[in-house]
């Protein structure tokens, strides 16, 4: 996707750079990033926290970014000017590929950090290619060259071979060590163009926008044309919403406000506006009085990929769950959520999210932040059914699907897959991904000997575990980058489960005919070592269409009994009672069954076979 | 009814499923505890004793005379009325069976042996060094010096248990016509040796089922031979009921002497330590007996005498409950009642509300529906 306006000729802000630091997870992105702030003395010295960009618990526990925060730095260069670094931070994960793309949109130049022993990797390769559709300067960074198993001399050739770099370019370094980000911030300086812009008119692209609950929304946005004025009104050139810029300024890392915002810049504006819904990020702003002929880039809604049931458990209120996810969605724009019904688990929201990553971020601050005990149902992606009447439906709960007889086609969404392994998992990798529906595309060896498959499979198998699977069967050294490609007609059948021969809808899932029985018996069999026993039987059925494919039944419990119960005993008995009660309490009761929380997700833990 | 509970916690060797306050016997040590205990009565508040118990530990690792004058003490101290029930536990192991003359001399009314199960194998597994003959023999001499309620503990689901051996160990124990059957289902400890086999060796235990079925054929066998099913555990001849652990069960008041021994005295719920030297220290030094204590309120209060009343055969008596406890068991509880008595876990007439056959079998379910949880 081609997405980089032809820039109007004009002026040229030369003592400004945009540029932004793309890696595979781990590569040392963060690290890189608090030395440049370090070293320009934006930050005084190392903080209290380590990883100062990123600001969320979350993501320091799972050192991945997934907010942007946007950062001035000032550098005295060695041709003794003074520049403005504006730094623009992109999330790591796969899942927020929209949101990497937008900040890129906001830059001319890409620093490309590549760990110096792992070498290129999957992320690595789909930054790359992304950052290249924006028409961004790469500079490739070789990191953690203090590393006893660093390999740069390796990791030139890919980068010869595999992105198609000059390998002279690449920049040694070791964040970590601080070696090399002199030469980092030089190769900004000297490689990476200055912005270019007209004055004839305001166009400015929101990036991201934050909600804070004194000031209403902070949109983030780098002026491409023209500046922007506090006190100016402005417009929303997809919403067509008209507002007054109160304040204007920039990232130092603290927001400091400024007259203006001028042409080439990164800052941040404040308006009147009460919620992120009235704002599109990636929308452009124009001046009201003298809006620009065209906006920046072509304006595309985010479609969440995956979506699943939230459910208060016991003791939880559903509007509990709905101002949590309120005050979520003020900063996760891409969090969509809707209230839906289900017969096994009451009220609750049907969540949209970008990706299986996005999913459990969003679950876990629920309980965390919000102290919210939850049941999540077993992820979906959005099936495309025609039915016989011609009329095309989104279906994203499979509990909603139609009947077959009232369904011309069903089609799924596809991804392409890349995967970087070395070459002794590639059979299991073949193994693994033919399982899930996959074909294999490409094979390619790169000199290192690692191999690179690609391959197009349906995003229902990715969501289902593959990650985990793919890293569990290479030891954790294959990667995975993937993106949608489009829909496509599938042979899909919903799998219903049954218990206590109730249809149980949460359960409910769809799944490839050829494998549905397969996996009807793999889920019968992990829902009986899930559900504990009950006071009776409890039969477990999956069925297609009416007809039972499997069964399992969890025996009723016989005994449960304390067998003494005297003096010295009386407290500690009671407290195992407490203890009891308290675990049965926070299961679900369905019909008459007492369902744990992983029941739910037993779907997703099933073992992959033919 | 308020009763008195004696710890003796020396036992001749240790059992690999206990997880009682107990110490591998040492003259000097169970010296120094006769002492301890003998100024921790001296301090005790007045108390009247309609039932003694001795327990453990092996209360029998002393010599009878020691007993004959620990319960001589408690006599001094307490009131203890005629006819009061004083029960000693004892380790059928002969070397400690001698001298029942001097109990009886006493005044001690009871005897409870811990004969776990009369199949060879089965006691070696227990970690149990006496035979099965040594339970015949020490009873036989327990009913020549003149005692006539007589109690056995067993063991159903040890390690290696069948239906056939439990049958085997029933049948044998209803031989020795003793007044009162305890029946415990093996129940597995944290920080026994029974639990670390458990960890490597599940499958040497019984299963729900294998255990469901032992119960359920205690509970068939001994009703037959005339034993009235009381409490969860307890099956006795009429009359001869435990009157000291009945009270546990009616949420009476009793008194705790020893390391580890728990009372309940005016509403609250306090046990001495479980360290024996400090135990030792503070009642010979005359300082405070450190202890945990609670003290229940409200539906927490009631929910715990509900939990107990229900292991017994007559279960809740609504009318004194409401009295006692101030809540309407039968609408305070209707909605657990109507769920339970619809899965055929309860039954009620007018007057009380109890567990079924059924239900005994998993009496945790139903009472923890009654616990409240903090």
């Amino acid at each position: 996707m081609t997405t980089i306006a032809k820039p109007a000729v004009g002026r040229v802000a030369s003592d400004v750079r945009n540029f932004c630091i793309i890696a595979h997870i781990d590569h040392g992105k963060t690290t890189l990033s608090d030395r440049l702030l370090e070293i320009t003395k934006t930050i005084a010295t190392r903080g209290l926290e380590e990883q100062h960009l990123d600001a969320m618990d979350l993501e320091r526990e799972r050192g991945i970014t997934i907010k942007m925060h946007p950062v001035t730095l000032r550098y005295l260069a060695q041709d003794g000017n003074e520049y403005s670094l504006n730094f623009i931070d992109t999330p790591g994960h796969v899942d927020f590929s929209s949101e990497v793309s937008r900040s890129l949109a906001a830059c001319e130049g890409a620093l490309l950090v590549i760990d110096a022993a792992q070498g290129i990797e999957a992320q690595t390769l789909a930054n790359y290619h992304l950052a290249l559709d924006h028409g961004l300067k790469i500079i490739p960074i070789i990191n953690k060259i203090d590393l006893p198993a660093a390999d740069p001399d390796r990791v030139r050739g890919e980068i010869e071979e595999m992105l198609v770099i000059e390998a002279s370019e690449a920049i040694l370094a070791s964040a970590k060590e601080g070696i090399g980000i002199e030469e980092i911030l030089e190769a900004i300086v000297t490689r990476i163009p200055p912005p270019t812009g007209t004055e004839e008119y305001l166009r400015a692209l929101v990036f991201n926008a934050q909600f804070d609950s004194y000031r209403g929304v902070v949109s983030y946005v780098r002026v491409k044309d023209g500046s922007l004025r506090q006190g100016s009104r402005f417009m929303s050139m997809a919403q067509k919403k008209v507002y007054e810029a109160t304040e204007v300024g920039v990232f130092t890392p603290e927001m400091r406000r400024t007259d203006s915002l001028e042409m080439g810049n990164v800052g941040y504006v404040i308006a009147n506006i009460k919620s992120l819904g009235d704002i599109d990020v990636g929308d452009t702003i124009t001046e009201a009085a003298n809006p620009a002929p065209e906006p920046l880039v072509g304006y595309k809604p985010i479609v969440p990929m995956v979506y699943c049931g939230l459910y208060p458990n016991e003791g939880v209120e559903v509007s509990d769950l709905r101002d949590a996810l309120e005050k979520l969605k003020l900063n996760d724009s891409a969090l969509h959520y809707e209230p839906e019904s289900s017969i096994a688990l009451g009220f609750g929201f049907r969540c949209g999210f970008l990706g299986l990553l996005h999913m459990e971020i969003v679950q876990e601050r629920l309980e965390r932040n919000y102290n919210l005990d939850l049941i999540a149902t077993s992820p979906s992606v959005v099936f495309r059914v025609t039915m016989s009447d011609g009329v095309v439906e989104l279906i994203d709960n499979p509990a909603k699907f139609p009947a077959r007889d009232k369904m011309l086609k069903i089609e799924e969404p596809y991804v392409k897959a890349t995967v970087i392994t070395p070459p002794d998992y590639v059979g299991t990798i073949m193994d693994l991904t033919q399982t899930r529906r996959g074909t294999l595309r490409n094979m390619e060896y790169l000199h290192d000997g690692r191999v690179i498959l690609t391959y197009e499979l349906p995003l229902a198998e990715v969501i289902v575990d593959y990650f985990d699977q793919l890293k569990s069967r290479t030891k954790g050294y294959a990667s995975l980058d993937y993106e949608v490609i489009g829909y496509r007609e599938g042979d899909l059948v919903k799998l219903e489960i049954l218990l206590n021969a109730e249809p149980v809808d949460a359960l409910s899932f769809i799944v490839a005919r050829d494998k549905a029985a397969f996996r009807g018996r793999a889920l019968t069999e992990k829902l009986k070592e899930l559900i504990p026993r009950q006071m009776f039987d409890v039969p477990i059925q999956a069925a297609i269409g009416g007809k039972i494919v499997a069964r399992e039944t969890v025996s009723a419990m016989r005994k449960n009994v304390l067998a003494k119960c005297y003096g010295g005993d009386i407290t500690r008995k009671r407290k195992l009672l407490e203890k009891q009660k308290v675990g049965k309490e926070r299961m679900k009761r369905v019909g008459r069954v007492d369902l744990p929380q992983e029941a739910f997700m037993a779907v997703l833990r099933l073992e992959d076979g033919s | 009814m308020s009763g008195l509970y004696v710890h003796l916690p020396f036992c001749p060797y240790i059992c690999p499923y206990c997880d009682f306050a107990k110490w591998p016997h040492r003259r000097s040590a169970a010296a120094r505890y006769l002492d301890a205990l003998a100024a921790e009565t001296a301090r005790a508040p007045a108390f009247s004793a309609e039932t003694i118990f001795l327990g453990g530990g092996t209360p029998n690792t002393y010599d009878p005379a020691d007993i004959a004058a620990l319960v001589e003490r408690l006599r001094a101290r307490f009131f203890v009325p005629a006819g009061a029930e004083i029960t000693s536990e004892l380790n059928p192991d002969l070397e400690l069976c001698e001298g029942f003359d001097a109990y009886r001399a006493a005044g001690i009314t009871r005897l409870s042996f811990g004969a776990q199960s009369f199949v060879a194998p089965e006691l070696e597994m227990l970690g149990r060094r006496h035979s099965p003959d040594d339970v015949r023999t020490a009873f036989a001499r327990a009913r020549e010096a003149g005692f006539e309620n007589l109690s056995l503990d067993l063991i159903f689901g040890a390690p290696g248990q069948t239906t056939a051996s439990w049958e085997t160990s029933l049948d044998a124990a209803l031989a020795l016509e003793p007044q009162h059957i305890s029946t415990y289902g093996l129940t597995i400890e944290d920080g026994t040796p029974f639990r670390a086999w458990q960890a490597r060796e599940p499958e040497a235990f019984a299963d729900n089922e294998l255990e469901a079925d032992l119960y359920g054929l205690a509970i068939d066998r001994l009703g037959a031979a005339g034993y009235e099913h009381y409490e969860i555990s307890n099956f006795a001849r009429p009359g001869f009921r435990s009157r000291h652990n009945a009270n546990y069960w009616a949420n009476g008041p009793y008194l705790g002497l020893g390391v580890g021994a728990a009372s309940f005295l005016g509403g609250v719920r306090s046990v001495n330590t479980r360290d024996l030297d400090r135990y030792c220290a503070a009642a010979l030094e005359g300082s405070p007996i450190p202890v945990n204590s609670e003290c229940l309120t409200g539906t927490a209060r009631a929910g715990e005498a509900a939990m107990l009343a229900l292991r017994t055969a007559e279960g809740v008596e609504t009318q004194s409950f409401a009295e006692r406890y101030g809540i309407d068991f039968l609408t305070h509880y209707a909605e657990v009642l109507s769920e339970m008595r619809a899965a055929g876990l309860v039954e009620s007439s007018p007057s009380h509300v109890r567990l079924t056959r059924r239900g005994r079998f998993v009496a945790n379910d139903v009472c923890a529906a009654f616990v409240t949880v903090p």
